[in-house]
């Protein structure tokens, strides 16, 4: 190609380099148009059956309630789904993180050269990723969280109070001079850090021991425990609580988040799990091999050589799993979650347009999704393996 | 001479997928045109729907009558192991096959127990009538499009708590967890209830009264809200037996419960109307599924006019069965009443006193009665 010269180029309706951009063109045309018509027959269709064609009923009010929000009926439509959003964003980042610790530490446990720690976990992740994940939710909410004490008679597990309504745990809190011991604790982490980097350099200068965590987190744990008793006690625990018929004090959880919570990060461990293993064993034995003989322990051998290039490989399918997290939250349905695909199920059944309020929550799916698989892609651009 | 090759089959490709998409669209475009014009010219038109093909003619070719049901309600609409469709619901999709195919067991229930499922299924065609517990109000008949008519009963909304839980009315429910269907009026009912008493609650919805009773078996809510005929139905069937549950006097909302079917078609509209008329009208007349033989010899012109009988138009004139022009047969009503029964008896055999539900005919008597039924002349 790059040899031709000007003079031999084809006529532009055989010239590659114009047919290439040419096709592209006609493609996005093409999509483009067909969308557009589908659109169109979907009006016309709906006019002709006398239904709404705009989206107006997003500015009416939406009346009813949604439950553990300070929704009120006298909201907007669209406020409405706005909540839905809300719940369905905070179950899937709670779920990213408890899925992670969860599947790793299973991934790994699958590897053990323990056998009961070995068995029991392929157990788990054999039985859990072979049903759907509808099937966990609903079992963890008949079998688990239904069989719960109710609200008048509850029960107090390790700083828990559980009840078939909700369930209660303790949090710290902060109290007065909490404000004050957080600065004070800032600054002492902001001076621990420099002394450690410090140190470190140190070490790395003099080839001595120069023990760079010592100089940096004693003086953070003296500050930790000096402003603690000075200030008298600037964090307390603040206990839930049984009021008339709900918690108060901690930290309540609805017992719908609790069972699709716990049921999608049961599910979604599995696969993380079988990818962290995957990714291990997918290490070249040839770089155990290499460690080993190099004279490292089995600790820093995972720690330098294995588990850094396995986490590599890992990112991609991962990312793949929080995005199904993300999407299976609309399981809460089953349960009377009120995430964004209840809401718009609500507000359906209450009488406005079914399909424009489906067009709405999908445009809200996928702006979480695309949020979602923006930011872990730049993480995996910045951690993945760089070819020579 | 290979790359040139390629991109050669590339834009034959494209051209034939062109032209087969073009040929595609064209189609799908006149037949959606079609279907347009159809149903414009039933909803402009209605008169003269004869020839225009309407569902009136399909449900006759297709021999069997696409009936919207619930399937969990027990007394109103409810399915058993064996498949089995029985209940108040029930009974006018049977009345409508009835006068329609002559056939009451020419039925096809879908079940539809998620609320949200049922006006989908109605504007889709999914459905031919949605006979489900459903409140006729100005939004569903507007922005659903959706037409209902004749209510078969007429219910309120009310609150059913555990005998043991000490609430005595709404006013002592502030703080509670109230158990409700998602996207139902009677969601919408508690929040104006609760707001206009001054109480809050935490609503726990659910997409069917399966699920629910779950819920309120288990204790996550206090209070179980719904109509009263749903309440009653699923009262008598509770696990722990029926007292171990209260419903309270206090009805706070209108529900007239009737069938709906799809804006447009006037033809379908009046015959499923008249189906469920007739039930109505044969009460008032005292014809019932034993004596309609007899009936069809009667003395009174009024009945023999409804029964299809044939009858002089005035004094004088050739007798011959009156034909009100809905598309039915003349004589529908016989096949209505012989095959299903009157009014009376269809709820007194599925939500009467003598059933489990025990509800009494109240606001759902005739109007003779002091009731709200009220039968349009049948002339």
């Amino acid at each position: 190609m790059a040899s031709q010269t000007a003079a031999t180029r084809p006529p532009p309706w055989r010239d590659v380099r114009i047919l290439r951009v040419a096709f592209q063109l006609g493609a996005v045309v093409a999509v483009c148009a067909f969308l557009a018509y589908l659109y169109d027959n979907l009006t016309a269709n709906q006019r002709a059956l006398g239904i709404e064609t705009s989206f107006d009923f997003l500015d009416q009010q939406a009346g009813f309630r949604i439950a553990y929000s300070d929704f009120s009926p006298s909201g907007t439509v669209l406020e409405a789904l706005l909540v839905g959003l809300r719940n369905t964003i905070t179950v899937a980042l709670l779920g990213i993180v408890l899925t992670l610790i969860l599947g790793t530490l299973v991934g790994i446990a699958r590897l053990s050269s323990n056998w009961l720690v070995r068995r029991a976990a392929g157990t788990y992740v054999e039985a859990v990723r072979n049903v759907p994940p509808l099937l966990v939710i609903v079992f963890v909410n008949s079998a688990f969280l239904a069989t719960l004490p109710p609200i008048d008679d509850p029960e107090h597990v390790a700083g828990m109070l559980l009840t078939v309504r909700e369930i209660g745990i303790t949090v710290p809190q902060g109290d007065a001079g909490f404000w004050i011991y957080v600065g004070l604790l800032a600054a002492a982490l902001v001076g621990g850090v420099a002394l450690a980097r410090w140190r470190t350099t140190v070490e790395e200068r003099t080839g001595r021991p120069a023990r760079p965590w010592l100089w940096g987190g004693g003086p953070v744990a003296v500050v930790a425990v000096g402003a603690w008793f000075a200030l008298d006690g600037p964090i307390v625990l603040s206990h839930p609580e049984v009021v008339g018929r709900g918690i108060e004090g901690g930290v309540a959880m609805g017992l719908p988040f609790v069972a699709v919570l716990v049921g999608l990060v049961l599910y979604t461990a599995t696969h993380v799990a079988e990818i962290v293993r995957g990714s291990i064993l997918a290490v070249h034995k040839g770089q155990t091999e290499a460690a080993t003989a190099i004279g490292l322990s089995t600790t820093q051998r995972l720690r330098y050589v294995v588990l850094p290039q396995a986490f590599r490989i890992a990112v991609p399918p991962i990312i793949n799993q929080f995005l199904n997290l993300t999407k299976n939250t609309s399981l809460g349905v089953a349960v009377a979650y009120g995430e964004a695909m209840f809401v718009t199920r609500t507000v359906i059944g209450n009488g406005n347009p079914a399909i424009q309020s489906i067009l709405v929550v999908m445009a809200m799916y996928l702006v979480v999704s695309l949020i979602i698989s923006l930011v872990a892609n730049l993480a995996n651009r910045r951690l993945r393996l760089v070819e020579r | 001479m290979f790359r040139r090759g390629r991109v050669f089959t590339y834009a034959a490709l494209l051209s034939v997928l062109t032209l087969v998409g073009a040929a595609c669209s064209d189609d799908d475009d006149s037949s959606g045109d079609r279907e347009a014009d159809g149903s414009e010219e039933a909803a402009t038109g209605g008169e003269g729907g004869d020839e225009g093909g309407g569902l009136l003619a399909e449900v006759q070719d297709r021999g069997t009558l696409n009936c919207g049901v619930n399937e969990t309600v027990p007394g109103f609409g409810l399915v058993d192991e064996q498949g089995e469709y029985s209940g108040f619901d029930i009974e006018f999709c049977k009345a409508v096959a009835a006068a329609v195919l002559g056939d009451a067991e020419a039925v096809e229930y879908v079940p539809l127990s998620d609320p949200e499922t049922r006006f989908p299924a109605l504007q889709s065609g999914e459905i031919d009538v949605l006979i489900r517990n459903t409140t006729y109000t100005a939004s569903r008949d507007g922005g659903e499009g959706a037409r209902f008519l004749a209510t078969t009963f007429f219910d309120g909304q009310g609150m059913m708590v555990r005998a043991d839980s000490g609430f005595q009315s709404i006013e002592d429910m502030n703080g509670t967890t109230i158990c409700v269907l998602a996207g139902t009026t009677t969601e919408l009912n508690l929040a104006t209830r609760f707001e206009a008493a001054g109480l809050t609650y935490t609503p726990l919805t659910f997409p069917d009264a399966d699920a629910l009773g779950e819920a309120f078996g288990a204790g996550q809510c206090d209070g179980w809200t719904s109509d009263l005929s749903q309440l009653a139905g699923q009262r008598s069937a509770f696990p722990e037996g029926p007292d171990a549950l209260v419903i309270f006097d206090d009805a706070f909302s209108k529900e007239p419960l009737g069938p709906a079917v799809r804006d447009g078609d006037d033809e379908w509209a009046s015959a499923v109307n008249w189906a469920v008329i007739a039930t109505i009208q044969a009460e008032e007349f005292g014809i019932t599924t034993d004596n309609v033989e007899q009936m069809t010899s009667s003395e009174n012109p009024d009945i023999l006019r409804f029964l299809g009988q044939p009858v002089a138009a005035e004094e004088g004139a050739e007798p011959a069965p009156f034909d009100p022009g809905l598309g039915l047969e003349p004589d529908f009503a016989v096949d209505v009443i012989s095959q299903v029964g009157n009014y009376g008896e269809i709820y007194d055999r599925t939500v009467g006193p003598d059933t489990p539900l025990g509800l009494e005919r109240g606001t759902n008597a005739q109007w003779s009665d002091g009731g709200l039924l009220y039968a349009p002349p049948y002339r």
